[in-house]
């Protein structure tokens, strides 16, 4: 679209959306895209939306990363974060919900500020993952403040089976008993099971095969 | 030092972190010498030709020809564009990760190559959300690549732009089919589309689209480099090349091996998993990650492991994973745990697998509870044919083909189970194995 | 368009003759062969092939394939009834019903349902399902008209596409993933879009239902009556679900000529006011007081006769019949040469007789393929609704070209290629500036005309309102002749207009300065402007108000008021008690487009009949019939007594009917442009010469060209305003649901708009006001209070207030000329 620009009576630079209609509304329906003073948007996500709206051909692609930022920022997916990042985008907050909540890693309600996926899929299940994930969730019980357990399908490292991705990192192979330990390092803020750390292992072919000569 | 089985062409120099640096990756590998070339020398179908010739098959599952899929491209001004599809989400695979995660330069001069064979102009790396590892060391390669102007305009001078944005997922197994793929880099949800049209004709905003996985794209700089009869030499006729096969499961060194493909399947599980755990033995097996139609021990082991022998043993060589069950584990809850995956992961658009997928896990629910008849075992088998061939996509066809060769390949056993009600085999070491099935 | 080729395919051995491209299940049922479907329907664009229900075998292929997304090839061989299809087929009818909780008893869709019927035709006839069913909290409030019942829901996208694919308002969404999968909003709010009762008639289950229907009848209770919608010039066609001679709902009633098969809320839930308690039910006197016909009849004689030639009429909601009939009263009966049918001033009968040429006019199903669509001077989205879906769905479906003018933002500007913002009152002024532009000069106007310029048809759909500017009817018609679009076929223009049958009223005769048929008069009238001021001067005597309310409706309120106190003899004709017709001295009560028996004619020549489908309340009479004895009782004899006697003499008086038989009028209606009397309709003798000569002519005459070139900016007395002085242009418009729509309908009550006053963020700023401010807008003396309401795209230096609200009508600060506000802030409410 080339949004006209002109003089005087030319209004430049129109959002292309669609999406606009104008049937009055009861208070709490928000039924149209929100405008930028209709949200405060930070100044700085605001950079950060446009920024990722710039790298793609077309803008609407930025929306998954856009709901990243989202998260980032508020914890979760949250209403206003959501009308914020659609005031920007110029699309509506529905439509951002909706891709929101079909991802299972963007949290459309409250998540406690760490968040831990334990495979419970057929490689770690046959490991012990269900355990895993038992002991994680007694470990952080009664803290979602701070704590989000969860099982977690396939997560790609069935090779350190059982295995569970903590804050974006992935651990393995756990014995139920780190569960623990790890909950503790990540409230006294330490380093994470170190030794369990998935970017840190070698290739599989250069270690011994356990119970075997070389 | 790498097992003998082993034949390390895309892991070469893993094991080396420099490899993952620009430096590394020039030092150790001659990295984006064949780039070089390609741009400064190489036409668009020299390139096509080559890796045509190669035979390289489509390492994320379906295995069809890269080359071919490249020719299909339309010429022509239109914008065209190249997806790396790097959601690897299917249960038993993770070799994409390894190859990111310590070769990613190998990818990115793969993706630059293969674009110049499509003529893309913008490229993606679509990579799962939970890799956000080796999505940072993807950024900071892309960095280096563009620092260095392999990417970007006017690449080394040569009147060819290129720009490649990593795009991470957010979690859904759906978004690494091809369409759904496309949907989610579009920043919609991430449901399979409509086909035909074809990505390769009409894809990414309605542009011609070229979709290959990461370890097909990290073939194509040697490829191009020595030439399509090297990599001939490798492999068979039909599976040339190598292949990163993920194992894991019951064996004692579950992992990524690089091998010729066609080698025998228990040198794979056997010499460099390192086979079951002592006092066991190996029941049953997925060859080519959670969608394949299991094999057992007897049906498989002695395969060689290729696209054509897989096939014709009635299951796939996929995505190169494989799985494996030993004796401890009951499949009829194996069988459960493969249905409640895709049933999570059905995007919900078409009816056979939004309702099939729910249908069968709560049928198989009551199997392992003993709630069930062997006529709901009849059941489940119709099922899985009723949502055979009737999907939008190939997510339905995955549950339904291992599920019911589970059925039908291990049927005594869900009897078993069933009578016992729940205590398959009064085997107590599987006992943890049962307690999770709740969960 | 590219043409279509003729193809021959095979199904169940029966060749079929079929487009090429068009859809297998389409080409099928040509051959009456029914393949079941549930998502795939055509009017919501391109198939999505998700419910998998039409599978069929087509040779050569070895899967099974969803007919409604296979486009048909030459030779293609189908089979629907192999087994392998009937397999499909009724698996996933199995499929569907796994989640399904087969409530049918106590569902409202139960008798109508298509889930039923392919359950009926197509499913497996037994149950293999025992497991537990999905659940969810049932039924909840969509929005306050629909409710959503999740558990019937088979998640078929239909609903969630007319939210994206037609309104485009991308409310409705699908949350979640696989089988917990929902159709929802954001944040649970509530869906409120102007188009949303859709979904109701397009869901194939119960999922979907209107609290205005629930559990009000049973489909074996109930009858379909068809009809046309009169709330709007879109006059939608609708089918009346009746039952006890009562309206219990409104459906869509497909007819691509007018309305796509789509509805507006306001048609659609627009009928409870029938049964309203201020629905006036018979004769009344002033104050009140019931009185019978026969002495209503005979005070209303008396009366009209007193002031004979001394009497105006103004029509408003009327059939052509009906609008034909006043005339004759006023013109035949009473010898008064004042009669009109516009709120506010108009064009002269010389440029309506110009612009209802038919080679000027383009049809509704026009826009479809117009390579550009300029809309000018007019919302569809409030004036006629459904046009604004059908420019939409030309942008999205044909890649039309979208050019928006107006003085406030429109609901289309999202979707335009070029938006031009006026000055009110600047609109002649801005129109010949884009004539001269499309001419090659260098104007304000210029970065439209390349978009109009570039197309091969162009339609204008442009607002009767901005007629009310002197002179743009000349300056519109020479816009046509720069476009050319008399000489292109699909190009055309298009009015929209104040009334919802204002063409009607026109060539029926409810003009000053023209008879039936646009007919010269011998003696000119009063137009509606004047016939105010002749009546606050005592020039006039009587007036006749049919079915319209100008206290409310028409600008200058306090001027009306002081005009109809100083009438000797008022007779209003109303469906319901309005501030107008609590001072009549009679009020005679109106049939509703439920009840009533007659024709009405589309703005674009369509003439569609408005068929008689619930019973009259109370003691309400034809229309007609009151008319005629009245005319009788002044001792004119009409000779009509019914709608067929009407009727004929409508085609009598309007030689360009004549030759439309009621036969044609069923089904689609008749473009009078396409019938063989078209050549009747009157053009103007004598050389004339061109819109744009007379134009250069008038401008020597009175070389009175604007003092400005319209921006803002430069609007005299703009520039050097002190802040304290904040005074801004005012423009207004009507509201879609500003009058009795949502007062009198208890359904639609929610959506009762209040003022608010629409202003730029800039002059916010400068005038220190938030969104939701309470304020007061006044113009010499006068004053309305408003809400603030700060919209991005409303352009510096002007305003928006909406006509005809409750509180706070903007009539109240017009006087007919541009209008300059101050604005005060009160005291600050929380919105
Ligand atoms: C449900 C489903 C999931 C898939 N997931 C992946 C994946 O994670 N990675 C991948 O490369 N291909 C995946 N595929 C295959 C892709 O659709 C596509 O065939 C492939 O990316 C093409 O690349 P290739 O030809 O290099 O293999 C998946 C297919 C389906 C039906
Ligand atoms: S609500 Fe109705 S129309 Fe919408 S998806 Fe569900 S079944 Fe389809
Ligand atoms: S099964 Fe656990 S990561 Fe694959």
């Amino acid at each position: 679209m080339s949004p006209v620009d002109g003089p005087g009576i030319f209004n430049p630079n129109l959002p292309v959306d669609r999406a606009v209609t104008e049937g009055r509304v009861p208070p709490r329906a928000e039924e149209q895209i929100p405008e930028l003073h209709e949200v405060d948007c930070p100044a700085a996500l605001r950079d950060q939306f446009e920024a990722l709206m710039a790298r793609y051909p077309d803008r609407k692609s930025a929306s998954i990363p856009a709901l990243w930022l989202v998260q980032q920022q508020y914890g979760w997916c949250t209403p206003e974060g959501i009308r914020q990042a659609a005031a920007v985008m110029r699309v509506t907050p529905a439509y951002l919900e909706s891709v929101a909540s079909f991802y299972d890693l963007l949290h459309t309600s409250p998540v406690g500020a760490h968040r831990i996926e334990v495979c419970t899929n057929i490689s770690c299940w046959m490991r012990g993952g269900d355990e895993l994930l038992d002991a994680f969730k007694a470990a952080a019980d009664g803290d979602d403040e701070n704590f989000f357990v969860t099982g977690f399908e396939c997560l790609g490292a069935c090779d350190i089976a059982p295995m569970a991705s903590i804050d974006q990192r992935y651990y393995g192979p756990l014995e139920a008993a780190e569960a623990g330990v790890a909950i503790e390092q990540l409230r006294a803020g330490a380093e994470v099971l170190p030794d369990k750390d998935q970017a840190k292992r070698p290739l599989a072919g250069d270690t011994p095969i356990p119970g075997a000569g070389s | 030092m790498a097992h003998e089985l082993e034949t390390r062409i895309l892991l070469d120099h893993a094991e080396d972190p420099a490899l993952a640096t620009l430096d590394g990756y020039k030092r150790l590998a001659g990295g984006y010498s064949t780039l070089e070339r390609a741009y400064k020398e190489m036409e668009q179908d020299e390139v096509l030709k080559e890796l045509e010739d190669s035979g390289l098959r489509g390492r994320g599952g379906a295995g069809f020809s890269m080359g071919k899929k490249a020719s299909f491209l339309p010429r022509g001004e239109m914008a065209k564009y190249l997806c790396c599809n790097a959601d690897e989400s299917e249960p038993g695979a993770f070799k994409d990760r390894e190859l990111m995660q310590r070769n990613p330069h190998q990818l990115i001069e793969g993706i630059a190559i293969a674009a110049l064979a499509a003529d893309a102009g913008h490229a993606f790396i679509f990579i799962r959300g939970e890799y956000s590892t080796q999505a940072d060391i993807l950024d900071r390669a892309v960095a280096e690549a563009y620092e260095a102007g392999y990417l970007g305009t006017n690449i080394l001078g040569c009147h060819r732009d290129l720009e490649l944005v990593v795009h991470r997922g957010a979690g859904a197994y759906i978004c690494g089919e091809e369409t759904a793929l496309l949907d989610a880099l579009e920043g919609k949800r991430g449901n399979p589309r409509l086909k035909p049209p074809f990505p390769a004709v009409q894809g990414l905003y309605g542009g011609p689209t070229l979709i290959n996985n990461v370890e097909t794209l990290s073939n194509v700089p040697r490829i191009v480099a020595k030439g399509a009869d090297w990599f001939k030499g490798f492999g068979t006729e039909q599976s040339p090349g190598t292949k990163v096969v993920s194992v894991s499961g019951g064996v004692r060194r579950p992992g990524n091996y690089e091998v010729e493909l066609g080698i025998p399947t228990r040198d794979l599980i056997y010499g460099l998993a390192g086979g079951p755990d002592p006092g066991h033995e190996i029941k049953a097996f997925y060859p080519g990650g959670s969608s394949s139609p299991v094999l057992t021990a007897e049906e498989g082991m002695d395969l060689p492991y290729s696209f054509e022998a897989m096939a014709a043993a009635g299951s796939m060589l996929g995505s190169g994973s494989i799985i494996v069950a030993d004796d401890r584990v009951s499949i009829p809850h194996m069988a459960l745990r493969t249905a409640r995956f895709y049933h999570h992961e059905s995007c919900g658009k078409c009816t056979p697998c939004r309702e099939g997928t729910n249908w069968t896990v709560k049928m198989l629910e009551r199997v392992v509870r003993g709630e069930a008849t062997p006529m709901d075992l009849d059941i489940i088998s119709s099922v899985q044919q009723n949502i055979m061939g009737h999907c939008l996509c190939v997510l339905g066809d995955s549950m339904a083909m291992p599920v019911s060769a589970m059925v039908n390949k291990f049927r005594p056993e869900f009897e078993r189970v069933i009578a016992n009600a729940g205590a398959p085999l009064g085997q107590e070491e599987i006992l943890p194995i049962l307690q999770g099935v709740s969960s | 368009m590219s043409e279509q080729r003729q193809v021959t395919i095979t199904v169940d051995g029966r060749e079929i003759e079929a487009i090429e491209g068009e859809m297998l299940h389409d080409a099928a049922r040509k051959g009456d062969v029914e393949i079941p479907v549930f998502c795939y329907e055509p009017k919501l664009g391109d198939p999505v092939g998700a419910c998998r229900m039409c599978l069929v075998e087509i040779e050569g292929i070895p899967k099974l394939q969803t007919s409604c997304s296979t486009p048909v090839r030459e030779g293609m061989v189908v089979h629907t009834r192999t087994e392998q299809v009937k397999e499909a087929q009724s698996a996933v009818v199995e499929f569907l019903l796994v989640n399904h909780p087969l409530d049918c008893p106590v569902c409202d869709k139960g008798g109508e349902c298509p889930l039923q019927d392919i359950t009926q035709g197509w499913g497996p006839g037994r149950s293999r399902v025992i497991d537990e069913k999905r659940h969810f909290r049932k039924p909840v409030e969509l929005s306050p008209l629909v409710a959503i019942d999740r558990e019937r829901c088979i998640l078929c996208y239909r609903c969630v596409r007319f939210s994206q694919e037609v309104a485009e308002d991308a409310q409705l969404q699908l949350l979640e993933r696989g089988d917990r999968t929902f159709v929802g909003t954001f944040d649970d709010r509530p869906y409120v879009a102007p188009f949303h009762g859709n979904i109701t008639d397009i869901c194939p289950v119960g999922a979907l239902t209107n609290y205005t229907y629930r559990f009000r009848a049973r489909p074996w209770d109930i009858e379909q009556a068809g009809s046309i919608c009169t709330l709007c010039p879109s006059q939608c066609n609708v089918s009346f679900t009746i039952r006890d001679e009562k309206v219990k709902r409104v459906i869509a009633r497909d007819n691509h000529a007018v309305d796509d098969g789509w509805l507006c809320d306001r048609g659609r839930y627009g009928f409870e006011m029938f049964e309203a308690e201020q629905r006036v039910g018979e004769p009344r006197l002033k104050g009140g007081a019931p009185t019978s016909w026969e002495a209503a009849i005979a005070k209303a004689a008396a009366g009209l006769k007193a002031a004979g030639p001394r009497v105006a009429a103004i029509v408003g909601d009327a059939s052509n019949e009906e609008a034909l009939l006043v005339q004759k009263l006023v013109r035949e009966a009473l010898g008064a040469p004042h009669i009109d049918s516009r709120p506010s001033r108009g064009a002269g009968r010389a440029e309506l007789v110009r612009l209802a040429q038919p080679e000027l006019s383009a049809k509704v199903s026009e826009i479809d393929e117009a390579g550009a669509i300029l809309v000018l001077g007019t919302d569809p989205l409030h004036s006629s609704p459904i046009l604004d879906l059908r420019v939409r769905k030309a942008i999205r479906r044909n890649g039309a070209k979208l050019v928006v003018a107006t003085e406030r933002p429109t609901a289309l500007d999202g979707g335009a290629e070029a938006i031009a913002r006026y000055a009110p009152g600047e609109t002649r002024h801005f129109i010949g500036e884009l004539t001269r532009a499309l001419g090659g000069a260098e104007t304000v106007a210029t970065p439209l005309v390349e978009t109009l310029k570039d197309a091969d048809t162009v339609v204008v759909l442009w607002g009767e309102r901005i007629l009310r500017e002197d002179g743009v009817g000349d300056s519109l018609l020479a816009l046509a002749e720069a476009l050319g679009v008399a000489a292109t076929e699909g190009a055309g223009l298009l009015e929209i207009p104040d009334f919802a049958n204002a063409r009607g009223l026109r060539e029926a005769g409810c003009l000053p300065d023209a008879g039936p048929g646009l007919a010269e008069v011998s003696v000119a009238g009063h137009p509606t402007e004047e016939i105010r001021s002749a009546l606050e001067a005592g020039d006039l005597d009587g007036l006749v108000l049919f079915g319209v309310d100008p206290l409310r409706d028409f600008p200058d309120s306090k001027a009306w008021e002081e005009a109809i106190n100083s009438a000797s003899f008022v007779v209003s004709f109303s469906m319901f008690e309005n501030a107008s017709s609590t001072k009549a001295d009679l009020l005679f009560p109106l049939e509703t487009h439920a009840e009533k028996d007659g024709t009405v004619t589309h703005p674009d020549g369509r003439l569609q009949r408005v068929r008689p489908s619930a019973s009259r309340p109370g003691n309400v009479r034809s229309n007609i019939q009151v008319l005629s004895e009245l005319c009788s009782a002044l001792g004119l004899d009409t000779g009509i007594n019914s709608q067929p006697t009407a009727f004929t003499a409508l085609k009598t008086a309007i030689p360009f009917y004549s030759s439309i038989e009621e036969a044609d009028l069923g089904g689609q209606g008749v473009r009078w442009q396409e019938t063989s009397s078209a050549s009747a309709v009157p053009s103007l003798g004598g050389d004339v010469g061109t819109p744009s000569e007379r134009i250069a002519e008038e401008e020597r005459r009175s070389p009175a060209a604007p003092a400005t070139n319209g921006s803002f900016d430069e609007v005299p007395s703009e520039e050097g305003v002190p802040a304290a002085s904040p005074s801004l242009a005012l423009g207004t418009y009507r509201d879609l649901w500003a009058g009795p729509i949502t007062e009198l309908n208890p359904p639609l009550k929610f959506l009762q708009p209040q003022q608010r006053l629409e202003i730029s963020l800039a002059d916010a700023e400068r005038l220190g006001l938030q969104s939701g401010d309470q304020v007061k807008v006044s113009q010499n003396g006068s004053g309305v209070e408003a809400h603030v309401l700060i919209k991005e795209r409303v352009p510096e230096g002007v305003c928006f207030l909406a006509e005809g609200v409750a509180e706070g009508n903007a009539n109240g600060l017009l006087n007919g000329g541009p209008v300059r506000v101050e604005i005060s802030k009160l005291e600050r409410v929380e919105a």
